[in-house]
């Protein structure tokens, strides 16, 4: 057993290597996660899921050991008592109500019939779904089905909730509503692990993240200062304007941008070295032409660019 | 260490109850939910309704009177039964024998080596010789030329050839006849005749004469149904009862006795002894006493003693039983018992991995094979309660349809009871082997059970036909008729002396096909110790599925 003074952190891994016969999925991962919202992001097929696989105990690892509370879930499901699990697959038992499918499976928490009723009304209506509570889920939109999926990972007041691709597929009000829900436990102290391929999506959710790539950790900290590195590279913003010759004159003047292109009919692309300076002057400058922008756009501001400027190229797309 | 995290290092095997209670609930609600399983449980109820309406329409219709022994018939149709051709020595395929039909008796005869080799008179001959005729019956023919009797029409036109029979030639066929000279011919078959034979060196002669006919009434068929009933006083002694009251074993007063005959057999086809129980008196019934003395675990009678009993007295109750031992036995054990798991208990783990559900169950603080155990408890809940319910319902029918004056069949219950329990069990081991069979192969573990199904069928029907076969008790189903088979026994004791009486006396209940006694009672010929020993057998097995699958679904990947 643990030093009482050292506490283990919610989620260890070290030197952790998964593979399926010749594929490799995870690749000599050390970590160690311990408290608020930790985006795991990666493009498909990155290992997220793998990853989350590992973590619940559902494949062994190859190589390494994986800890969660101190304990290795292959071997014990005593972890799972404080931890909620969303898990990227849709499917869901159809034929029951919400109310029914969490309280069937809080009670798998060894909560009373009535406690588990009590609790899953409570996560329901924390997530959003006060009114359907004897609906069949087989009815339910996709976001609201995702949002079942998270209620019934809280039923039991978890520690560690591992979120598995909750956004995806979601309609923008599902996205945001599940978005602040995740916020709401970060806040609330509790260790949350959601993955996500989209940058954007993590970005409103969290700043400390993962990057996992082919299997391999990429990046691990805090977003903003991953982005400032980034931002010292070559960067895009693509302005949608009535006449972007006008805007061009006015924004190549200006420090932090290096050159302009048009790469087609009312489009102005504006090359920076420093994003974060070149936002800072975007909207005067916009102020300052009196022109009706369409749009403004950062080509370049997706997760791929990012591994790619990570991996060390300079990825234009 | 917080308090949350103190808990942590305590066992996952906490609050069983619950968890038990969620998963078992949620298994039925699946099954609830699954066109297949109501497809199952209701082909389960019909085929119970198909039995029942059977059970109105034949077993409790009462018995019309058959005749045992077979000797009613009346095969060669000259109107005698057989019975009663039996009495005057006379064949049933042969329509010119009949009791009082004219019979050839036999004289006397040369024969190839005797010194006198002449002789005359007016007999019936059958043989070889040169016949000087007086008189010639003309009209004596037979029914076939293989009969060999000679017409002498053809024999007079039939000159027989030059030098000497048997060197220089031979007659052609049985039934030939040629003439030397007036009156005077070769004869070779049968014929009837006046005169003087002499019969050559090597060659023989029979002569006799035919009895005349006369006239007996021919008995009707119906006396020979019924006509040796079971002479049992009811006593529980081991003694000798039992009479022959249609003499076919005593033999007073036949015409012809063949008793003696390597031929004569007796109803149940083995050669006629008519002491066959050996027990020193001819024509009875040997009843003997099981070792408590309180039932009757033996009858052996004679040669065609008390063989043709009065059906309807002994066959309501035995035909009762047997409908509930062959319904529990076929339709409960082996059809329910192997339907049942077969749709339900394979696909209980293999279908939440096809689905994509496993993981909401397996995220949570249970261990994998507290999982199987759970969702094998919710299928037997199921599975166990629709079987014992149906049970329950098909014995009240019957109990209250069957034979006895009782409105109600009391005792039919335990027996009803038992074949709940008993396929209880085997649903049970079926279950638990089948879901370990679906984890160890999700692929092909439906064929392996499926193969594993007809292995048991066919045991489960061998079992029924032989329970002592070693080969059957390597399968499930084996042990669970056993438990049926020690249910009667208990229920019912008397069954087995009915039993007896049905295969002694040639009862066609089914009773003697459908139960025997228990085998397993490790030598103690009690039923309970039989129950014991089964009841182990399965519920060992079990567990030992349980083991076996919960070891390998434990190191399972999940993908």
């Amino acid at each position: 057993m643990n030093d009482i003074n050292q506490k283990p952190p919610s989620v260890l891994l070290e030197n952790v290597s998964k593979w399926y016969g010749e594929v490799i999925g995870i690749n000599d991962i050390s970590l160690a996660i311990e408290g608020g919202v930790t985006g795991i992001l990666g493009p498909n097929g990155a290992g997220k899921s793998t990853l989350f696989k590992l973590l619940m105990g559902r494949l062994k690892p190859s190589q390494g050991t994986v800890r969660l509370f101190g304990i290795d879930p292959w071997k014990s499901t005593s972890p799972y008592r404080r931890i909620g699990y969303v898990s990227e697959s849709e499917r869901m038992y159809d034929w029951m109500t919400s109310l029914d499918f969490i309280s069937t499976l809080a009670r798998l928490h060894g909560m009373s019939r009535d406690e588990a009723v009590e609790r899953s009304k409570h996560v329901l209506d924390f997530v959003g779904l006060e009114d359907v509570h004897h609906k069949e889920i087989g009815k339910y939109s996709k976001g609201m089905r995702q949002r079942v999926k998270i209620a019934h990972a809280l039923v039991h007041d978890p520690d560690l909730i591992i979120l598995d691709e909750p956004l995806h597929g979601c309609d923008p009000i599902a996205r945001t509503s599940i978005m602040s829900v995740v916020r709401e436990l970060g806040s609330q102290g509790k260790t949350v692990l959601i993955s996500s391929h989209i940058l954007e999506e993590i970005e409103r959710i969290t700043e400390q993240i993962v990057i996992l790539h082919n299997g391999k950790l990429l990046a691990i900290g805090n977003l903003h200062a991953i982005r400032d590195l980034l931002d010292q590279h070559p960067h895009r913003i693509l302005i949608k304007c009535d006449s972007p010759r006008e805007l061009a004159q006015l924004f190549i003047r200006e420090d932090p941008v290096y050159g302009v292109r048009f790469p087609e009919d009312g489009q102005l692309e504006i090359q920076t070295n420093n994003l974060s300076a070149a936002h800072d002057i975007l909207p005067s400058t916009i102020v300052k032409s009196g022109q009706k922008i369409t749009s403004i756009e950062n080509p370049d501001d997706n997760l791929d660019s990012l591994i790619g400027y990570l991996l060390g190229g300079i990825n234009n797309g | 260490m917080d308090e949350k995290g103190l808990s942590l290092s305590k066992t996952v095997w906490s609050q069983l109850d619950r968890k038990a209670g969620a998963i078992i609930e949620l298994t039925i609600r699946q099954l609830r939910n699954r066109m297949s399983t109501w497809v199952v449980l209701g082909v389960g109820i019909l085929l119970m309704a198909l039995l029942l309406a059977f059970y109105v329409d034949s077993v409790r219709e009462g018995f019309e009177s058959i005749d045992n022994d077979g000797d009613s018939v009346d095969m060669d149709g000259d109107g005698y039964p057989l019975g009663q051709e039996i009495k005057y020595g006379h064949s049933d395929y042969n329509s010119d024998e009949f009791p009082g039909s004219s019979e050839y008796v036999r004289v006397s005869n040369i024969d190839y080596d005797d010194q006198i080799r002449r002789t005359s008179g007016n007999f019936t001959w059958e043989g070889i010789g040169r016949f000087d005729a007086i008189w010639k019956d003309t009209k004596y023919s037979g029914s076939s030329q293989w009969e060999g009797i000679i017409d002498w029409n053809i024999a007079s036109n039939n000159s027989c050839p030059s030098g000497d029979v048997y060197v220089d030639w031979s007659p052609e066929y049985w039934g030939y006849a040629c003439y030397y000279s007036d009156d005077e011919f070769f004869v070779y078959g049968k014929f009837k005749a006046n005169g003087t034979i002499d019969v050559p060196l090597d060659r023989s002669i029979n002569w006799g004469y035919y009895t005349q006919p006369f006239f007996i009434e021919p008995d009707l068929q119906s006396m020979y149904i019924n006509e040796d009933d079971i002479d049992w006083n009811g006593n529980l002694l081991q003694s000798s009862q039992g009479f022959d009251d249609d003499g076919d074993c005593t033999r007073e007063n036949w015409s012809i006795d063949n008793a003696e005959s390597a031929f004569y057999f007796d109803y149940s086809g083995d050669q006629f002894d008519e002491d066959k129980n050996n027990n020193g008196i001819i024509c009875d019934v040997l009843w003997e006493v099981d070792a408590n003395g309180d039932e009757i675990s033996s009858i052996s009678p004679d040669s065609n003693v008390d063989e043709d009993p009065d059906d309807e007295k002994y066959m309501g109750e035995s035909s009762h039983r047997t409908f509930i031992i062959g319904v529990g036995k076929m339709a409960f054990v082996i059809l329910l018992g192997l339907f049942l798991p077969l749709f339900l208990a394979l696909g209980l783990i293999r279908d939440e991995t096809e689905n994509g559900t496993l993981h909401y169950l397996l995220s949570k603080p249970i261990h994998r094979g507290e999982f199987i155990a759970y969702r094998l408890l919710g299928y037997l809940s199921v599975t166990g309660s629709y079987v014992i319910i149906l049970s329950l319902f098909v014995g009240i029918i019957t109990a209250l349809l069957g034979p006895g004056d009782e409105i109600f069949r009391i005792s039919d219950i335990p027996v009803w009871l038992g074949i709940g329990f008993a396929t209880f069990l085997v649903l049970a081991a079926y279950g638990s082997l089948f879901n370990t069979l679906g984890l160890i192969s999700p692929k092909y573990g439906v064929y392996v059970s499926i193969v594993i199904g007809v292995w048991e069928f066919v045991m489960g029907i061998l079992t029924i036909a032989n329970p002592n076969w070693t080969l059957s008790a390597i399968s499930i189903n084996h042990w669970a008729l056993q438990i049926i088979d020690s249910i009667v026994l208990l229920a019912w004791p008397e069954t087995l002396q009915l039993q007896q009486m049905s295969s002694a006396f040639n009862l066609e209940t089914g009773l003697d096909i459908f139960w025997k006694p228990p085998v397993h009672t490790l030598g103690t010929s009690n039923p309970i110790v039989a129950i014991m020993v089964s009841m182990f057998v399965l519920i060992v097995f079990t567990i030992m599925m349980l083991v076996v699958g919960q070891s390998i679904f434990k190191n399972r990947e999940i993908m």
